[in-house]
């Protein structure tokens, strides 16, 4: 069955084609969240919030448009909600630099994933706006066309501001993040 | 480098990025989905004080078999009358279905005590924290004049704040004598379907309209519903802000000597 027409199911309370879309995209949705938060266990909150919101506005979805997008909008906004509340994502992010799990040690980490989470850590000292654009775009590798969707933006303004988000985090890795810029410009040779 | 080549180098770094396992979030909802019955907008404790507070103040009677066309209703504040040709009036001995609970303020043998009920009702206040609680004012009765304060206040909270008051018999303290609800503008819808006699007539300078039973009541908030059964007599006026519901034994006349002796409240 493809997308659409689980989306038709589900959109009539056909519970199983609901499962079958959120085993679909259960790993965008953590992983936008997971980024977002910084912390799986939010991340995992948010994402089920994310699915059991979009099944209560399922009515309201244009079936015309693609459907990762809109729920990763739903995520976002949740996300942004979530992060609000007083002094959590603060913890979570010392969190994350404290207590990483064993399996996520940085003496097993591949070199690629070092700089990866090196390069996450960079891009959380852009705003919201323009962490989840990048977010979208380079981490969870939507279209220019989905990520317009999502943010409910066009697509020249997906552009610009890509643009001009990655302007800053250029700036920032070359002022504060020396090991990510030597990395990369050592591999550029 | 140029914006295209920093463009690229993200891209490739991001790709890399490492994230805790995916947990079973669809496992996780299903389970949720299927645990929830129906969303609500007002804790199940209160739901089944209102509830109980339903079927104290209505009588028993039976839900007439539903009728297929409703050809006008009456709409009055916050409460929707239907009418339909005259619907014969079910006999009271006729079998009780399951879904009724057989409770009745006019103290059938086989009724139980409504004392314990109103104990069980939330929102249960003085009534100077009730005036204190809402922001219209409440009015008393000054007639019967021996009729005094109610002896049971309740405000209902749920977008919107219904306050219920109860007089008591006092021959009869486990009956409820009259009760006298204050409904303000878009929080509780209540329909009322084919009332056996309904006439309009006026309160105050209101337009009013006067029901008796048997007719069934749905009365609505959100996507809460009760549907219930009256047989009393109920009088039903608008003021601006507000809609009044007098339900009581009593007659027409009476209960418009009731309603038009609205006063704000006084020490007893």
């Amino acid at each position: 069955m493809d997308e659409s027409t689980l989306i038709r199911h589900a959109t009539n309370g056909d519970a199983a084609a609901w499962e079958s879309l959120m085993l679909l995209h259960q790993e965008s949705v953590f992983r936008l969240a997971y980024l977002l938060l910084g912390d799986p266990d939010d991340a995992e909150d948010t994402a089920q919030e994310s699915f059991l919101r979009a099944w209560k506005y399922l009515k309201r979805f244009d079936g015309t448009r693609p459907f990762r997008p809109w729920l990763l909008r739903i995520t976002a906004n949740l996300a942004r909600n979530r992060r609000r509340a007083a002094g959590r994502y603060l913890a979570a992010l010392m969190r994350s630099f404290r207590d990483e799990p064993a399996s996520m040690r940085v003496e097993e980490k591949s070199a690629q994933s070092l700089e990866a989470n090196e390069l996450w850590h960079a891009v959380q000292n852009l705003n919201l706006a323009d962490q989840q654009i990048i977010y979208l775009r380079y981490f969870l590798d939507l279209s220019v066309n989905e990520t317009a969707q999502a943010l409910q933006v066009a697509e020249g303004t997906v552009k610009s501001r890509l643009s001009r988000a990655l302007e800053k985090l250029r700036s920032i890795i070359q002022q504060d993040f020396p090991v990510l810029a030597d990395r990369r410009e050592g591999r550029e040779v | 480098m140029t914006e295209l080549d920093f463009e690229a180098k993200i891209r490739a770094i991001a790709s890399g990025m490492e994230y805790p396992r995916t947990p079973d979030t669809a496992g996780s909802v299903t389970a949720r989905l299927h645990s929830v019955t129906r969303p609500r907008l007002i804790s199940k404790a209160l739901a089944w004080s209102l509830t109980i507070l339903l079927i104290l103040i209505s009588s028993l009677m039976l839900i007439p078999p539903a009728r297929a066309a409703i050809i006008e209703f009456i709409q009055i504040g916050v409460v929707r009358i239907f009418r339909a040709e005259p619907t014969p009036v079910p006999p009271q001995n006729q079998e009780i279905p399951s879904t009724m609970v057989p409770v009745t303020a006019t103290a059938l043998p086989t009724s139980q005590p409504l004392i314990p009920m109103l104990e069980n009702l939330a929102g249960e206040m003085t009534l100077e924290d009730a005036q204190k609680r809402v922001n219209y004012l409440l009015l008393l009765p000054s007639y019967p004049a021996d009729l005094g304060h109610p002896d049971r206040v309740f405000v209902q909270d749920a977008d919107g704040a219904m306050t219920i008051l109860v007089w008591l018999d006092p021959q009869k303290p486990d009956q409820v004598l009259m009760s006298l609800h204050f409904l303000p503008a878009g929080s509780w819808a209540i329909k009322k379907m084919e009332p056996t006699v309904i006439k309009e007539t006026m309160v105050n300078g209101h337009r009013a309209i006067w029901t008796t039973g048997p007719y069934p009541m749905q009365l609505e908030n959100g996507d809460l519903q009760f549907m219930r059964m009256i047989s009393g007599h109920v009088l039903i006026w608008e003021t601006k802000d507000i809609t009044y519901r007098l339900e009581t034994d009593r007659s027409l006349d009476e209960a418009i000597q009731i309603a038009e002796s609205l006063k704000p409240i006084t020490s007893p």
